[in-house]
């Protein structure tokens, strides 16, 4: 009987406290029966090998006392779908806000990328917070409904006398509205070709780009970066990946629903110039012709002119990032679904 | 187990999880103390493990469908559980509850087996 007491001493380990001695005597009494019961058939003792079986069979320790445990959960499958909508909506918006701190918010307090970079680096702290939060108040709700479900209010509209006229309307499907006509896509094609001649003639003629401002920028002290080569030829060669794009889409017939996947790839491609911009050192965009003579008298605007281009890039960049974000979780939901709506 | 046992598995224990605690229910009219419940339970085709039936009727106790006594029988004292008066009503319902899906099942599934038979004659 020495193991009979062991393994009930390894059950009660596990048990909850308040019920320990109330459950070790219940099963004992039933474990005794038993090996009685066992005993009397075979007109012996069990041997060591069968008493081994029996508590084997009874299984182990852990699991026997896990039984008598309630079902735990933090959040509940009534709550959980409810949960989960709410905290994908509040890390969504949490991001967002994040982003506009980091880039317009910040630069406009604080001087300096690296109040940004910080700004940046802080958002992951921030979503891992607003999901604790949501989770430790829907479990605190739940905790509340499942001990008192008289008291706890039900989750507002969520019952029998439901309102089936406050559905939501009906979202677009993803091919919803007009196909892009052919004439549509020969326009684009037409158009990109153009402002790429546009773009092509702009060194020769800085008129087209300045207006008047490139009369000024020839006889005033300032001058552009040699960076904004570099930017001017990635520009180019965007526009002409986004023109050979459209005209493989036209050659292959696709381009009534142009593919998403592409989309993102054209997205991310164009934040190329702009993230090269941002990297520029020091970000100097604007540069003096003489700055030994000349810095006395403009270094106060040439600052001010480099952080304001520095700031709107930023603005641009977040914007371009947010939008290339939302579409990628727009393609990724749809390639989870995809599988669903096949027949 | 393969991912179509492991399937079947838990789609049995959720089709048993119900019907045991009905069997329980309706064999605890009678007073029993855990190890005979099961003794009993088993000699009618129910087997039930020891660490699935002993928390269940701690489980059902909790939720006042039965009473406990602790009373001493051949030297040893053991913890016998009934039905609780309240709970005669709710077993009945769930009896009847239980036989109309029985009846159901059975409906549908003598439907299915008619829509079959004449595909099988054709061949």
């Amino acid at each position: 009987m020495e193991l009979l007491d062991r393994y009930l001493q390894a059950v009660r380990k596990y048990l909850p406290f308040r019920r320990q001695d109330d459950i070790i005597a219940e099963l004992r009494a039933n474990m005794e029966s038993q090996i009685e019961d066992r005993e009397s058939e075979l007109n012996r003792p069990l041997t060591q090998g069968e008493f081994d079986d029996f508590l084997r069979k009874m299984g182990h320790p852990l699991v026997v006392a896990s039984r008598y445990q309630p079902q735990q959960y933090l959040i509940g499958p009534t709550l959980f779908p409810m949960y989960f909508y709410v905290l994908r909506l509040a890390l969504l918006w949490a991001f967002i806000v994040c982003m506009i701190v980091a880039a317009v918010v910040t630069p406009l307090t604080q001087s300096g990328g690296q109040a940004v970079i910080d700004a940046l680096f802080r958002t992951p702290g921030i979503l891992i917070q607003t999901a604790a939060w949501i989770t430790l108040v829907f479990a605190a709700f739940d905790f509340a409904r499942s001990r008192y479900p008289e008291t706890c209010a039900q989750i507002p509209g969520v019952n029998r006398n439901w309102n089936p006229s406050s559905l939501p309307p009906l979202e677009k499907a993803p091919h919803s509205g007009k196909p892009r006509s052919f004439t549509q896509i020969v326009i684009e094609i037409v158009m990109g070709v153009l402002f790429l001649g546009w773009l092509l003639i702009i060194p020769h003629h800085p008129f087209l780009l300045m207006g008047p401002g490139a009369a000024y920028l020839e006889a005033g002290p300032f001058l552009l970066a040699p960076e904004w080569w570099t930017f001017y030829w990635l520009l180019i060669a965007v526009n002409i990946m986004q023109i050979a794009w459209k005209c493989v889409e036209l050659g292959r017939g696709t381009w009534q629903w142009p593919s998403r996947f592409l989309g993102i790839v054209s997205k991310a491609v164009g934040l190329i110039p702009i993230v090269f911009l941002l990297s520029v050192t020091d970000h100097r965009y604007v540069l003096l012709k003489n700055p030994v003579t000349d810095q006395l008298h403009y270094g106060q605007n040439l600052h001010q002119v480099n952080y304001g281009l520095y700031l709107a890039f930023s603005v641009v960049c977040a914007i371009v990032a947010l939008q290339l974000a939302f579409d990628i979780g727009r393609w990724a939901v749809e390639i989870y679904r995809r599988p669903e709506v096949r027949p | 187990m393969s991912a179509a046992e492991n399937t079947f598995e838990n789609l049995r224990l959720e089709l048993r999880r119900g019907c045991l605690t009905l069997a329980v229910l309706a064999q605890l009219r009678q007073e029993h103390y855990g190890y005979t419940l099961r003794k009993d339970l088993a000699e009618r085709g129910l087997e039930i493990d020891e660490s699935t039936l002993y928390p269940l009727l701690r489980r059902l106790e909790t939720q006042g469908l039965l009473v406990s006594q602790w009373r001493e029988e051949d030297k040893r004292n053991k913890r016998f559980y009934r039905l609780s008066p309240d709970s005669e009503q709710i077993l009945a319902r769930l009896l009847d509850e239980w036989n109309a899906i029985n009846a159901s099942i059975s409906r549908i599934l003598d439907a299915a087996q008619e829509k079959v038979a004449p595909h099988a004659d054709n061949q």
